[in-house]
């Protein structure tokens, strides 16, 4: 199996022996080490006298040279090029509660592999080809570069009908309800965005005491994170129990994912809740204390994520995420690894699309009461 | 049309006058809340004209390209003549710029007007954020 394969087909390639997907994800990372290494000076730099050849084993994955994540937001990131800014296609960010965005180029070739993989992803594990998806987010035409929101975008190619509820940095709930009721009876129901803006969603459903009862085969579908910008976590249980009870989507179809922009990995989660790693990424976790040594699966440490598919630059990075990965059997009958997203590395900032928008949706609410506290009397 | 005119691509593969100025005569900042993009002018005046300039910028290729333009075409320039700075120049500066792109020329427009306006008013802007 080569890389084409495993990123036209992931359905199919994360379902080969264990054996086959070791080797072809090994083959996969050392053409894609070499590339690199051959391309990119600065790269070919941080490796020191490690080369390709030194690469022969999936034992060998952990010793290909990774780069921080936070290089992607320092001035001077153009150096992390192997392509040529005459060759990126697309740029992607993602701004943290810091407010210096992180930028991640690919060029053709990378965002059209990246494309097709996420959307056999999508194929594979929601089975989605019809029905109607309800956006909790901004639209691509309002965040453009946003990478939470391209991501999101590629599952509307799958919907006969969609519609993205946060305009101008604001959600009105009553509306999104409006269009579940809309499509109630013609189209299967979806909801998609970030657990927080679900989860305010699910609250006004809550405070307003309206029972929407979704269709057998819809999905909620999720990414962006638990923590809010506040630091609050949302509890994934209480959010199971309240989807239940009040959008009556049952929690095997309530699906959660894990991505970073600078990386071409997305986590999907199957049915059983495990989140896994598209078959042309290796996820390899490190010791927090010292990244150069890979702990073994199970045990919690810095999250690395070893990319196949991109030729714009060294997809091989150190993430600012903790949490574990798995490589045991998962009951939906994937190989591979599964990972786990546990909390930021400390001192790393709250970092992701979902708390920037969530962060502007709360101060527009706090702008607006402000306005009503203030208007005279009698307007 | 190529996505990057090759005014961009030469200042962002060579970025000129990176950094801040050490005895700066006024600090510009300007940044989008929305994308992140983000542009801090330091500069030196003499005789009411800008005699160097440094940039730090964080956010698209366009962004830091053109605040790289920016330097080297505020240099030397009447400030009253960067007060009135509007990004239609600024986009010729880069070498045209699409329309996915043209915030940066309003970003680049609005930061050297701010130059000029800091130093009329005798204020200097903090810059929220320090890359790494």
């Amino acid at each position: 199996m080569n890389l084409a394969a495993m990123v036209g087909m992931p359905g199919e390639a994360l379902r080969v022996p264990r054996s086959e997907w070791r080797d072809a994800l090994t083959d996969a990372l050392r053409a894609a080490f070499a590339y690199h290494h051959e391309k990119n000076a600065f790269y070919r730099a941080q490796c020191g006298e490690l080369t390709p050849a030194d690469v022969v084993n999936y034992e060998d994955l952990h010793r290909i040279p990774l780069l921080p994540v936070g290089m992607f937001k320092q001035a001077g990131s153009h150096v992390l090029l192997t392509a040529g800014l005459a060759d990126i296609d697309t740029e992607i960010r993602s701004t943290g509660t810091g407010g210096v965005p992180s930028v991640a180029r690919r060029d053709a070739l990378t965002t059209t592999r990246a494309s097709v993989g996420i959307l056999g992803g999508y194929r594979d594990f929601f089975g989605i080809s019809k029905g109607a998806g309800l956006f909790l987010c901004p639209s691509t035409a309002e965040v453009p570069e946003m990478g939470m929101v391209k991501v999101f975008n590629l599952m509307t190619a799958m919907l006969d009908d969609h519609r993205y509820l946060v305009r101008d940095y604001s959600f009105d709930p009553e509306e999104s309800l409006a269009y579940l009721r809309r499509w109630e009876g013609t189209m299967t129901r979806h909801i998609i965005g970030p657990p927080f803006i679900v989860a305010r969603f699910m609250r006004y459903l809550e405070l307003e005491s309206i029972p929407v009862r979704l269709d057998p085969d819809s999905m909620i579908i999720m990414l962006g994170g638990w923590k809010q910008y506040t630091g609050r976590s949302i509890s994934r249980e209480e959010f199971n129990e309240k989807a239940e009870r009040f959008l009556g989507v049952q929690r095997p179809r309530i699906r959660d994912m894990y991505g970073m922009i600078e990386s071409n990995m997305l986590a999907i989660e199957c049915e059983h809740h495990r989140k896994h790693v598209p078959p042309w990424c290796y996820v390899s976790i490190r010791d927090i204390t010292d990244p150069a040594v890979e702990l073994e699966p199970g045990k919690t440490g810095g999250i690395a994520i070893l990319d196949a598919l991109n030729t714009s630059y060294p997809g091989f990075l150190l993430s600012d995420d903790v949490g574990e990965v798995d490589e045991s059997e998962c009951p939906c009958g994937r190989t591979g690894q599964t990972v786990r997203f546990r909390r930021r590395r400390q001192g790393a900032e709250l970092g992701c699309c979902a708390v920037s928008i969530e962060k502007y949706l709360d101060s527009h609410e706090i702008v607006a009461e402000c306005d009503l506290a203030d208007a005279p009397m009698g307007r | 049309m190529p996505r990057f005119s090759p005014e961009v691509i030469d200042h962002f593969t060579n970025p000129r006058n990176c950094g801040r100025l050490a005895a700066a005569d006024v600090t510009a900042f300007v940044g989008n809340p929305v994308c992140g993009d983000q542009i801090l002018l330091t500069a030196r005046v003499r005789d009411d004209e800008i005699s160097e300039v440094t940039f730090e910028a964080f956010g698209c290729s366009a962004a830091l390209a053109v605040a790289s333009i920016l330097t080297e075409q505020l240099d030397g320039m009447a400030l009253a003549d960067v007060a009135v700075l509007n990004p239609d120049r600024v986009a010729d500066w880069a070498g045209g710029l699409s329309p996915d792109q043209r915030h940066v020329a309003v970003l680049g427009g609005d930061v050297a007007r701010r130059l000029a306006e800091n130093h009329r008013d005798g204020v200097n802007d903090e810059a929220p954020v320090a890359g790494g």
